[in-house]
C-alpha cells in the first residue's frame, strides 16, 4: 500500500522536475550563447548572429526573461486623453457650452477618480434635465443619430475610448518597432491606460517624444494682413489704457516689441523669448484678449527659434485661420530628404489621391499667398505658394537634425494617435544599475541559503540535511514555474526567492519538531514519523494559504515589479508546500525502509 | 541540538508587561506618524527621483544648498549606499528631462571634473501617485478582511480572527512608526513606497504563519484535553510550538538579515523593513495574538451568560 503511495510521489517529483528542467533548458542555452558570442569579436558575433537568428530568437524568447530594474531599461505609464477625445468626436457640432462640460467634468473625474465618461454625462444631464447629446454627437457607422438617447450615445463614446485605446497601443507598438527595441512590452492597463516596457533603452527624451507624439500635422491659411494688423493694434490699445489690480503682476513688460506692430515681417503677430512664451501665452488667454482677436483667426507659436538676440532664442508667433483646410490622414508616404541647397534634412510627404486633389484646389486658389504647415499645434513653416501643386507632395523642414527628421517620418508613417497620451508614470534603471542590483540579488540568495543550510543540518541533523535538499531543489523548481508562466525575474522577485529560502524551512521545521514531539512521547521512528507529517499537516495548510491569500491580493493591487514579488512568492509557497512535504517524505522514507534504520532528527 | 525542549513558560500571564510594551510603541507610533507625517516617497507622492553616480564623493548638504535655488524648492537629497551616489527627489511640474539636464548643469558647475552619470530616473504624476496610494491603501485592508474571513471559517470563532488582525495592525502600524521617525536619520531610504507594502504584506503573511501555527495547536489541544480551562490550554499550545516559533524565525531573520547586507541599495529599506518584521511578527504571536483571544473569549462567554 505504502509502496505504491510513494510510487505516485516518486512519478509527481519526476514529472515536476523534468517539466521544470524542459521549462529552463532555454534560459540555461540562452546564457551559454551569450557568453560565447562575448567571447567573439564584433565581426565574427555579427555573422553568428545572422546565421543563428532564428535559433537566437527562440531561444531568447523562451528563457527566462529579466524585469527592467535588472537589466536597465524604460517604463512608461500613459494616460489617453478621453475629454480631448469626446470633443474631437464632436468635431465641428463642439460649442463652448460643450468644452465648458468636459471642463468640469474632466476636472471632477481627476479629483475623484472616477470615470470621465460617466461623469461628462452626469454634468450635461444635471444642467439640463432634457438637453440631448445627440446635438452634439453623429456617427453613421454607429447608427447614432439626433434621434439617440444619452445613454446609446454614452454606450457609443464608451466605445470610442476603448476603440482609441486599441488604437494607440497598435500605433505605439508600430513605432516601438520602428525604433529597434528587442523584446518590448506593451499592454493596457485599466480602461485607458497604457503600460509600455522598453528593456536596454536609455535614450529618455527620445522615446517619450516617440510615444507621446500625437503627429497631429495640419495645413492652415493665413488671415489677411489688414485683419493680422487690426488685432494686434486692439490689443495693443487694450493694454495701453488697462489697470492693472493692485496685486496682479504688470503682465506686459514691453508689450509694443512683443506684439510686433512695426511688421517686420508681415504674417508674424509678435515675437518672444522662449522663456516669455508662458507669459505670453497667458496674456492671450485673458477673456478680454480672446474677444479681440477674431473667431477664424488663431495665434500659433514657431516650432523654432527665428532669430538670437544676445544669446536668448526668439520665437515668432503665427496667425493662421482657425479652419483646417487638409489633415495628416491623407499622407500616404512620408521619408526623410535632403534640401538640395543647404544638405539639411527634412521630411518629404505624399498625398494620397483624395488628398492631392484637395492640395491641388488649395494650392491652386491661394497662389502667392502663405500655407502654414503646423504639426502638434507649432508651425513648422509658412512657405509662399508659387505654383498650384497638383502631385500631392509637401515637405517638412526645420526639424533640427537627421535623427528627428526620422523620428517624425516614424510617426507620420504609424498614423495619428486617436487622443492625446500623458505621461504619468516613468521610469528608467541605467543598465550599471541593474548589473549591481543582480550582483546584490545573487550573493543574497546564495549567503541566504549557506546559512539557512548549514543552521538546519546542526539543528536537524540528517533530518536537515534532506529539507536542504528539499530546499535547493525548491529554488529550480520556482525558476521553472517562473519560466512555465512566462513571468519575468525582478528585484522583488529575488527577494521574494530569498525570502522563500526563510519561509520553505518552516514546513520541515514544523514536521521534524512534531517527529522529535512524538519519538518523546514514545513511539517508534516509523510511527513518529507518520504522525509527524499527519499532525503538521493542518498548520501547514492552513499557514500556507492565508499567505498565499496576501501573494494574491499583492498580485492584483501591485504594478510593475511588486508584480513580480508576488508571482515569486506564489510560486515559492507553491513549490516549497511540494518540496517539504512530498520530496522530504519520500527521501525519509527511503532511508527508513528497515525496520532497525536510524534517521537522526536531532 | 534542542531548543526549548518541554518549556513550560507562563505567556498568558505576562501579558500585562506586554501589553503595557506594545501599547507604548503604538502610542509612540500614532504620535510620530501625526505629528511627522507620514514619509511617502515618490510612488505615493509623486514628483521626480534620480539616482546619479560621481566619480569622486560629494558634500549632500552643500548640493541641497546650492540645488534649492535653481530647481525651486528644497530637494530631498540622500545617500544612495556609497558616498559617490546620491538619491534625489524633488517636486515640479517642470518636464522630467529639462529637470535632470538642470541638475546636471548645476553639477557641472559645482563639481568640474567630478564625472557624473544618471543611474536611475523616476517620474510619477501627482493623480498616478494618488492611485497608488489608493491600490496600497485597498490591499492592505483586503488582505486583513481575507485573513479574518479565513481564519474565522477555520478555527470557528470571532476572537481567533480579532485576535489575529489585532497582531498584524500591531506590527504594521509599529514598522510604520519605526519607518517615520527614522525619516529624519536613517542612512539608507525608508520612505514609503510601493515596495515597503510589498513588505507589510509579507510580515502580515509571515506573522500570520506564527500565529496560524499556535492557533492549530490550540484547536489540536482543545481537543485531547476537553476539561482543561482556556487560559492553561493556549499556555500549552505556546509552549508546545515554542521550540518551531523560534527556529523558523531565526531562519527567516537569518535570509531577511541577509537581504539587507547584501541586497543592495535598491532593496534596503524593503529588507529593513522586513526584519523588523519578523522580530514583530514573532513577539506578537507569541504575546499579543493569543492573549487577546483568551481575552476576548472570556469576554464573549460572560457576555453570553448574563
Amino acid at each position: 500500500m505504502k509502496k505504491q503511495n510513494n510510487g505516485f510521489k516518486i512519478g509527481c517529483i519526476a514529472l515536476f522536475l523534468g517539466l521544470t528542467i524542459y521549462y529552463l533548458f532555454p534560459t540555461v542555452q540562452w546564457n551559454l550563447e551569450q557568453r560565447h558570442m562575448a567571447s567573439m569579436t564584433e565581426a565574427e558575433r555579427i555573422q553568428y548572429e545572422t546565421d543563428n537568428i532564428a535559433k537566437l530568437q527562440r531561444l531568447r524568447e523562451r528563457s527566462l526573461s529579466l524585469g527592467l530594474d535588472l537589466q536597465g531599461g524604460m517604463y512608461v505609464t500613459l494616460e489617453v486623453g478621453t475629454p480631448q477625445l469626446v470633443l474631437d468626436i464632436a468635431g465641428e457640432f463642439a460649442d463652448e457650452y460643450l468644452e465648458d462640460v468636459i471642463r468640469v467634468a474632466r476636472d471632477r473625474s481627476f479629483d475623484q477618480r472616477t470615470n470621465f465618461i460617466d461623469e461628462f454625462v452626469n454634468e450635461f444631464q444635471s444642467r439640463d434635465a432634457d438637453a440631448m447629446l445627440s446635438r452634439y454627437f453623429r456617427s453613421d457607422a454607429e447608427n447614432i443619430t439626433r434621434r439617440s438617447t444619452n445613454s446609446e450615445i454614452a454606450s457609443f463614446l464608451r466605445r470610442q475610448e476603448t476603440a482609441a485605446v486599441e488604437r494607440a497601443i497598435e500605433i505605439i507598438r508600430s513605432r516601438v518597432d520602428r525604433f529597434g527595441v528587442t523584446e518590448p512590452s506593451i499592454l493596457q492597463q485599466g480602461s485607458n491606460r497604457i503600460v509600455v516596457e522598453l528593456p536596454g533603452v536609455d535614450d529618455e527624451e527620445r522615446v517619450r517624444d516617440l510615444l507621446r507624439g500625437t503627429a497631429r500635422l495640419e495645413f492652415r491659411l493665413t488671415p489677411e494682413t489688414e485683419e493680422i494688423n487690426a488685432a494686434k493694434q486692439a490689443i495693443v490699445n487694450f493694454f495701453s489704457t488697462y489697470e492693472p489690480d493692485e496685486d496682479e503682476e504688470d503682465p506686459i513688460p514691453n508689450l509694443l516689441e512683443i506684439f510686433d506692430l512695426r511688421g517686420t515681417n508681415q504674417y508674424s503677430f509678435g515675437y518672444a523669448a522662449g522663456r516669455d512664451s508662458a507669459a505670453v501665452n497667458r496674456i492671450l488667454e485673458r477673456e478680454e484678449i480672446r474677444n479681440l482677436i477674431p473667431r477664424n483667426m488663431t495665434v500659433l507659436w514657431g516650432a523654432n527659434p527665428f532669430a538670437q538676440d544676445n544669446g536668448i532664442d526668439l520665437y515668432e508667433m503665427i496667425a493662421v485661420r482657425s479652419q483646417v483646410e487638409l489633415t495628416g490622414d491623407v499622407i500616404s508616404e512620408a521619408r526623410v530628404a535632403f534640401y538640395p541647397t543647404t544638405n539639411a534634412p527634412e521630411v518629404s510627404m505624399t498625398m494620397d489621391s483624395e488628398g492631392a486633389r484637395r492640395w491641388a484646389r488649395i494650392t491652386g486658389a491661394n497662389i502667392g499667398r502663405p500655407v502654414a504647415i503646423v504639426l502638434d499645434g507649432l508651425v513648422y513653416s509658412y512657405p509662399t505658394v508659387r505654383n498650384q501643386i497638383n502631385n500631392g507632395r509637401s515637405s517638412i523642414s526645420g526639424m533640427g537634425g537627421l535623427r528627428a527628421s526620422e523620428d517624425l517620418v516614424n510617426i507620420l508613417m504609424s498614423g495619428a494617435l486617436p487622443a492625446p497620451l500623458e505621461i504619468i508614470e516613468e521610469r528608467t534603471v541605467g543598465a550599471s544599475l541593474g548589473e549591481a542590483s543582480i550582483r546584490a540579488g545573487l550573493y543574497s540568495v546564495m549567503f541566504g541559503l549557506g546559512v539557512v543550510a548549514i543552521f538546519m543540518i546542526v539543528y536537524y541533523r540528517t533530518g536537515g540535511g534532506i529539507a536542504n535538499l528539499a530546499l535547493m531543489l525548491n529554488i529550480i523548481f520556482i525558476l521553472g514555474i517562473l519560466a512555465g508562466f512566462q513571468a519575468t525575474l525582478t528585484l522583488p522577485g529575488i527577494a521574494g526567492i530569498v525570502l522563500t529560502i526563510g519561509m520553505a524551512v518552516d514546513a520541515n521545521v514544523l514536521i521534524f519538531d512534531r517527529i522529535r514531539e512524538e519519538m518523546r512521547g514514545g513511539k517508534t521512528l516509523r510511527a513518529a514519523i507518520d504522525n509527524g507529517y499527519a499532525n503538521a499537516m493542518s498548520a501547514i495548510i492552513d499557514a500556507n494559504v492565508t499567505t498565499f491569500f496576501v501573494a494574491v491580493i499583492l498580485y492584483s493591487f501591485g504594478v510593475g515589479p511588486i508584480k513580480g514579488f508576488a508571482v515569486t512568492l506564489m510560486a515559492g509557497i507553491v513549490a516549497s508546500l511540494f518540496s517539504a512535504i512530498v520530496i522530504t517524505r519520500v527521501i525519509i522514507d527511503y532511508l527508513t525502509r528497515e525496520k532497525t534504520a536510524i534517521v537522526s532528527f536531532g | 541540538m534542542r531548543w526549548f525542549e518541554s518549556p513550560s513558560f507562563d505567556f498568558i500571564k505576562a501579558h500585562n508587561i506586554a501589553y503595557f510594551f506594545s501599547g507604548t510603541l503604538i502610542v509612540i507610533s500614532i504620535v510620530a506618524i501625526f505629528t511627522m507625517g507620514l514619509n511617502y516617497g515618490i510612488d505615493f507622492r509623486g514628483g521626480q527621483e534620480f539616482v546619479f553616480e560621481f566619480q569622486e564623493p560629494v558634500n549632500v548638504v552643500e548640493m541641497r544648498s546650492e540645488l534649492t535655488e535653481p530647481l525651486g524648492s528644497v530637494p530631498e537629497i540622500k545617500l544612495f549606499g556609497s558616498d559617490r551616489e546620491i538619491l534625489l527627489r524633488v517636486d515640479t511640474e517642470e518636464d522630467v528631462t529639462r529637470t535632470r539636464e538642470l541638475i546636471l548643469a548645476n553639477f557641472a558647475a559645482m563639481y568640474p571634473g567630478n564625472e557624473v552619470t544618471v543611474q536611475k530616473t523616476d517620474l510619477v504624476g501627482p493623480r498616478f501617485a494618488e492611485d497608488l496610494r489608493r491600490g496600497a491603501l485597498y490591499s492592505i485592508i483586503f488582505a486583513l478582511a481575507v485573513v479574518f474571513i479565513y481564519i474565522f471559517i477555520r478555527f470557528k470563532g470571532w476572537w481567533f480572527s480579532a485576535g489575529a488582525i489585532a497582531a498584524l495592525a500591531h506590527d504594521v502600524l509599529i514598522v510604520l512608526g519605526i519607518f517615520t521617525i527614522m525619516g529624519e536619520f536613517a542612512p539608507f531610504d525608508v520612505s514609503i513606497n510601493q515596495a515597503l507594502i510589498a513588505a507589510f504584506l509579507t510580515i502580515v503573511g509571515y506573522s500570520l504563519n506564527d500565529t496560524v501555527v499556535v492557533f492549530d495547536r490550540i484547536r489540536e489541544n482543545s481537543i485531547i484535553y476537553k476539561t482543561m480551562n482556556f487560559t492553561d490550554m493556549i499556555n500549552k499550545s505556546l509552549n508546545d510550538t515554542l521550540s518551531r516559533t523560534v527556529v523558523t524565525s531565526v531562519t527567516t531573520l537569518f535570509v531577511v538579515s541577509v537581504l539587507f547586507i547584501f541586497g543592495g541599495e535598491v532593496l534596503k529599506g524593503f529588507a529593513f523593513a522586513l526584519v523588523i518584521g519578523v522580530i514583530l511578527g514573532t513577539y506578537s504571536s507569541l504575546f499579543v495574538a493569543s492573549a487577546l483571544v483568551v481575552e476576548l473569549q472570556k469576554r464573549a462567554i460572560a457576555k453570553a451568560k448574563s
